[in-house]
């Protein structure tokens, strides 16, 4: 058969490098923000790590889906190809992968060369010998993505049983993708690109005083006559002239060892004398209403109170009013002169008990429900 | 966002999904009922290469009548086209189906199947539902919940499906007992060898392939998976098969071990049932404890 050779058409479009830049980018800023947010313990860096390839994913696929449904509705071309060299890559199991250069020469189209690769059982492998005809089928509009019909129809192998083709010139098409050095260099240069991006963004979070470990210190503004209010991660502390409240992060609770202290410190740093009429504390939420200004003999000092005991007056609280299912507690220190006195209320889902004690913590009563 | 509210969401999402593909099957727009669906029939029957591989099943030529020319087509099972075909013979039918207006996407099927209305992704987009739902309940009031949640459904469905089971288990048991016996010969023994990329390791499948001709003059070729003694010398061994007159495809080389297997599939269904059931008791009675 007198065949002509055609032009192989070109794959590699700026579209594709784009994407593959895009993807480097996408897959260097998601992996440097979840890394670094496990490291940071930032959960928005997490968030971001987890949820941009998935996003970047969603939208390829979305992107895809007609082009995908075009090449879907193209019906593949079967034609009549002659082996032009064949190489077996080598496996250790029983399918080789082989390694095909063919002419193929399509009923109504010129003849053009391809190679590709192919895997087939080690039993069949005889069969295909150079210059012998095959049967393949290829999407007309990618004639790379060949393949070799190793159980042609009758008809089909009918032909092949008496077809005689000629060697076409080359080059031939590769399955292979064929970006070569730029394509990888681009997704190299996208990855770099996001990583950099990432750490730039993130700096903050990511080398900040704050990072890791650090980040569990509070954040304190304390002023003794004017309100300010500023917030970490975890905690909030609000010092006016009035009150002083710290509020803990999910978590995290003031029955913590020394969470008490530290909170009542950070409310009392720069106030040496500040005196404290009543002192509330609940689980996350610590509130100080000072003495009013002027007022010097009134109140006690909040550093006074008997921290060490707190979490055992709260426990026992729970466990011995005899309270059904206790579902919040909160502790009341009250002074105008000297020691406060304390009390602890628990509240259940049917009712409510008080243990008293004084400044030192020891128990003085105890009233149920 | 905490564990009731993910799960919330989870349920939330799932039931969106349910709900769309609900309605895509009752508007008749899903895959399975934009298929085409037909019979064909095998034309010829290759015979399979001693040591090759049992991938893309027998090799067959199908035939059948396109609705939309009129034309017979001529197609073979190479590729991925389907189900693999396990056992063949010239004039068997088989199901040929393929997206509506892309004949070329045509799979094959070793029997004609009915017409679905694609509920598979709406059902298990419930079942997620479901299994959100009971998960919830078991955070909201208590873990024994997560227990009578799966036990009890599993065993109610395994209880109904019961009587059907045991009608199955006869009726298999009837046709065992009025199998045609004929002497069949393992014609090849195809080997797969699959390689394990992190460790190295060979894993290979053995696949008797038997010919045997049917009283009725069918020569029937057909894979061989069990009841085969040693079956990787079992080339050229002559055997004889058990066939089901109404469908050469159900046979065995070994009845008595047929008769027993259904024997422990009944056994085995009973066993489920007691212990779903037992789950969900157990779950019930922790919840009063």
């Amino acid at each position: 058969m007198a065949i002509t050779a055609g032009a192989p058409p070109t794959r590699t479009t700026p579209g594709g490098l784009a994407l593959g830049l895009l993807t480097g980018a996408v897959i260097g800023a998601s992996l440097t923000a979840f890394i670094g947010g496990c490291a940071a313990a930032r959960t928005p860096l997490i968030v971001l790590g987890l949820v941009l390839p998935t996003v970047f994913g969603l939208l390829r696929y979305l992107g895809t889906l007609p082009r995908r449904a075009r090449e879907r509705a193209v019906a593949p071309r079967t034609a009549l190809a002659m082996i032009e060299s064949l190489e077996a890559v080598g496996s250790e199991a029983s399918d080789v992968p082989v390694r095909f250069d063919l002419t193929v020469a399509p009923d109504d189209a010129p003849a053009f060369r391809v190679e590709f690769r192919q895997t087939v059982n080690l039993v069949e492998l005889p069969d295909y010998r150079p210059r012998g005809i095959v049967v393949v089928e290829y999407p007309p509009d990618r004639p790379w993505k060949m393949r070799i019909v190793t159980r042609p129809t009758p008809a089909w192998e009918e032909r092949a049983a008496r077809a005689f083709l000629d060697s076409a010139p080359g080059p031939s098409l590769k399955n292979e993708p064929s970006k070569g050095c730029v394509g990888g260099l681009l997704t190299l240069l996208g990855l770099l690109l996001g990583t950099g991006a990432v750490l730039l963004l993130f700096r903050a979070d990511l080398f900040g005083p704050d990072a890791g470990g650090a980040a569990r210190k509070p954040s304190v503004t304390s002023s003794s006559t004017f309100s300010s209010t500023s917030s970490s991660t975890t905690i909030t502390t609000t010092v006016t002239s009035a009150t002083g409240t710290v509020a803990l992060g999910p978590g995290r609770s003031m029955l913590d060892e020394g969470e008490l202290r530290r909170s009542v410190e950070s409310l009392t740093q720069g106030a040496d004398q500040r005196q404290a009429l009543t002192v509330v504390v609940q689980d996350r939420l610590l509130t100080v209403v000072w003495s009013p200004a002027g007022v010097d003999a009134a109140g006690f000092d909040p550093r006074s109170l008997p921290f060490d005991r707190v979490a055992a007056l709260v426990e026992e609280a729970r466990t011995t009013l005899g309270i059904d299912s206790p579902r919040s507690w909160q502790l009341t220190a009250d002074g105008v002169t000297g020691s406060p006195a304390l009390r602890v209320t628990v509240t259940g889902e049917r009712g409510t008990g008080i243990l008293e004690a004084d400044g030192q913590g020891r128990v003085l009563r105890r009233n149920g429900s | 966002m905490d564990w009731h509210g993910a799960l919330v969401l989870w349920c939330a999402v799932w039931g969106v999904a349910a709900l769309i593909w609900f309605g895509m099957s009752l508007a008749g727009v899903t895959g399975a009922q934009r298929t085409v669906r037909l019979t064909g029939r095998i034309e010829r029957v290759r015979p399979p290469r001693h040591g090759g591989s049992r991938a893309g099943g027998i090799s067959v030529v199908v035939s059948y009548r396109d609705p939309a020319s009129g034309q017979d087509v001529t197609v073979t099972n190479d590729g991925e086209h389907g189900q693999m075909i396990t056992a063949a013979w010239e004039g068997r039918e088989i199901g040929v189906s393929h997206p509506r207006g892309r004949p070329h996407a045509y799979r094959l099927s070793n029997a004609p199947g009915p017409r679905t209305r694609g509920l598979g992704r709406a059902g298990c987009a419930a079942f997620l539902v479901y299994a959100g739902l009971v998960a919830l309940t078991a955070i909201d009031r208590g873990w024994p919940w997560a227990l009578i949640g799966s036990g009890g459904p599993a065993a109610v469905l395994g209880a109904v499906q019961l009587p059907r089971a045991v009608r199955d288990r006869n009726g298999r048991l009837a046709r065992l007992s009025a199998m045609e016996a004929v002497p069949g010969r393992v014609v090849a023994v195809l080997r797969d060898v699959s390689v394990d990329q992190d460790d190295g390791h060979a894993r290979t499948t053995i696949t008797p392939v038997l010919s045997f001709t049917t009283r009725a003059g069918t020569v029937v070729t057909a894979h061989c998976t069990a009841n085969l003694p040693d079956p990787a010398g079992a080339y050229g061994r002559e055997v004889t098969v058990h066939y089901t007159a109404a469908d050469p495809a159900e046979f065995t080389v070994d009845r008595a071990a047929g008769e027993r297997s259904e024997k422990w599939d009944v056994i085995l269904h009973v066993l489920a049932v007691a212990v779903f059931a037992a789950v969900a008791v157990a779950g019930a009675v922790l919840l009063r404890v």
